[in-house]
């Protein structure tokens, strides 16, 4: 199964056609040549590719580096189950 | 100011019956018809008829990342086709010094059907969370205008038309106001329409006005001005001119087309749907009286020609009450007959077939016409087309539910 860095470059690459080698982990997201409605979309992407919410104050998020945004994902894909458990309970 | 007249420096059209002018004008002249069944299989396998685009628009407008592609609905998708090829045609030049000048001007009925259909599917039968975030600039009926704008770099008027099966005509008559009346030089103009989807059908066929499938000959569905004709049948498709001042066109050494030589418009404001006889007869003389066009020089008119029964008896009696007896002399075609009914879009594609009839010097014919409504008792050009037909004028009437009446007077340059 690919890793979160790998799914990430896919969504990157194969929807906005951000050149492979342009993603490197301390690239800023706004300078992979994505406008401010790219990167709404690349959020929307990565909440369905990780089956995860990126909360709706997500301007920090969209000035982040490659490398930030995966932590946020990791972050939030492992408060997942718990959340879950959460509303379950 | 001095008189400022409006030329046509450029002609682009996707069409059920070809994705370029030429074809489109070839292929009515052989009187094809486009008109074919199609089913919604995700719908219950429900059917109908209609005349659609098959043209790959996904490859003509690479270059775009798949996510920027995905946020054009099909409206947006054809127009910006169908106004790539009339811009390359004039070979206007959009520079820092001109692109002022230069505006934008569309007409549609129902704008990003298909996108405004899968957000509501989402919302209601999907996942409310999950709508796609760019869905507004999507839906939003400005939207063919502002991506051709963006595609050429066209910084004057911007504007986009809602007027039903007027939509498009308006948009091009405006536009010649616009630069008639010195706002600009150049305008992108025209309209589209891509609503065949399974809620659009289901709504049309509600209203029963559309012609059931012929099903000896589906092609045949459509019959403008016969004994037989039975409604209307849906199609699809963009259409873009460029207008462009006289002398600005001359100036350049541009090939003119045609000249955009009367514009007429008017409302029946009687009933959101009946036509009248004298606000169709109206937009007709106000086209004429324009640029004071005499009768005469009309020898074609590309009707409305809907094929529904309240349509082709009311638009032949608006045409005698302008002619005359000369309405007898006057041969008068309904295209829809063969690329079906572009509702927004008509308009555009029938005002580019009228600017192909005057320099191919040729009358495409109503197809499907074998034997007329008495009520219909002009010379509507039956099964086969003309040519070496030496035409001055050219008329091209569209009228809207809402009862808007728009009409364009085309001549030769």
């Amino acid at each position: 199964m690919p890793n979160t860095s790998e799914m990430l470059q896919t969504i990157l690459t194969e929807k906005f056609s951000v050149p492979e080698d342009r993603i490197r982990r301390e690239a800023k997201l706004t300078d992979l040549g994505l406008d401010s409605l790219d990167l709404i979309e690349v959020l929307f992407e990565v909440e369905d590719t990780f089956h995860i919410r990126v909360p709706q104050d997500s301007a920090a998020i969209k000035l982040a580096t490659i490398d930030e945004l995966l932590a946020t994902i990791t972050q939030l894909v492992d408060a997942a189950p718990a959340r879950r458990e959460a509303e379950a309970g | 100011m001095t008189d400022r007249r409006v030329v046509v420096t450029g002609i682009g059209a996707v069409s059920p019956l070809g994705s370029d002018p030429a074809t489109l004008f070839q292929r009515l002249m052989n009187a094809e018809s486009a008109v074919r069944a199609v089913s919604f299989e995700a719908n219950g396998s429900y059917s109908n008829v209609a005349a659609t685009v098959d043209y790959d628009l996904q490859t003509a407008l690479q270059g775009r990342t798949p996510a920027r592609l995905e946020n054009l609905d099909r409206i947006t998708q054809m127009a910006i086709v169908a106004a790539r090829q009339a811009m390359a045609g004039s070979g206007a030049i959009v520079d820092d010094k001109s692109r002022h000048r230069m505006g934008v001007s569309f007409g549609t009925g129902m704008g990003s059907a298909a996108a405004l259909e899968d957000t509501h599917q989402q919302i209601f039968a999907r996942d409310p969370e999950r709508v796609r975030p760019l869905t507004v600039l999507k839906v939003m009926n400005n939207s063919s205008a502002g991506h051709i704008a963006m595609q050429f770099g066209l910084a004057g008027p911007d504007l986009t038309y809602s007027c039903a099966c007027a939509s498009s005509a308006v948009a091009i008559g405006e536009a010649y106001r616009q630069i008639r009346h010195g706002y600009a030089d150049v305008m992108l103009a025209g309209g589209g329409e891509a609503s065949l989807t399974y809620s659009c059908f289901r709504s049309w066929d509600a209203m029963r006005v559309l012609a059931p499938m012929d099903a000896e000959t589906p092609s045949a569905t459509c019959r403008p001005f016969a004994k037989n004709r039975k409604g209307l049948v849906l199609g699809e498709g963009a259409a873009m001119v460029v207008l462009e001042e006289r002398d600005h066109a001359l100036r350049r050494g541009a090939t003119i087309h045609a000249e955009l030589a009367g514009y007429g418009s008017s409302n029946d404001h009687t009933h959101i749907t009946r036509p009248s006889v004298e606000g169709q007869a109206r937009a007709m003389e106000l086209a004429l009286a324009d640029r004071k066009t005499p009768h005469c020089a009309i020898g074609y008119v590309n009707a409305h020609g809907t094929g529904t029964p309240m349509n082709d008896p009311t638009e032949t009696l608006a045409l005698k009450q302008v002619f005359g007896t000369d309405a007898f002399r006057i041969p008068v075609s309904s295209t829809k007959s063969m690329h079906g009914h572009l509702l927004g879009g008509a308009g555009a594609l029938e005002f580019v077939i009228s600017v192909l009839a005057l320099t191919h010097r040729a009358i495409p014919p109503t197809a499907n016409l074998d034997s007329a409504d008495p009520a219909c008792d002009l010379d509507y050009v039956p099964l086969h087309g003309r040519e070496g037909i030496d035409l001055q004028s050219v008329l091209s009437n569209s009228f809207a539910f809402g009862g808007t009446n728009a009409v364009l007077l085309v001549s030769r340059a």
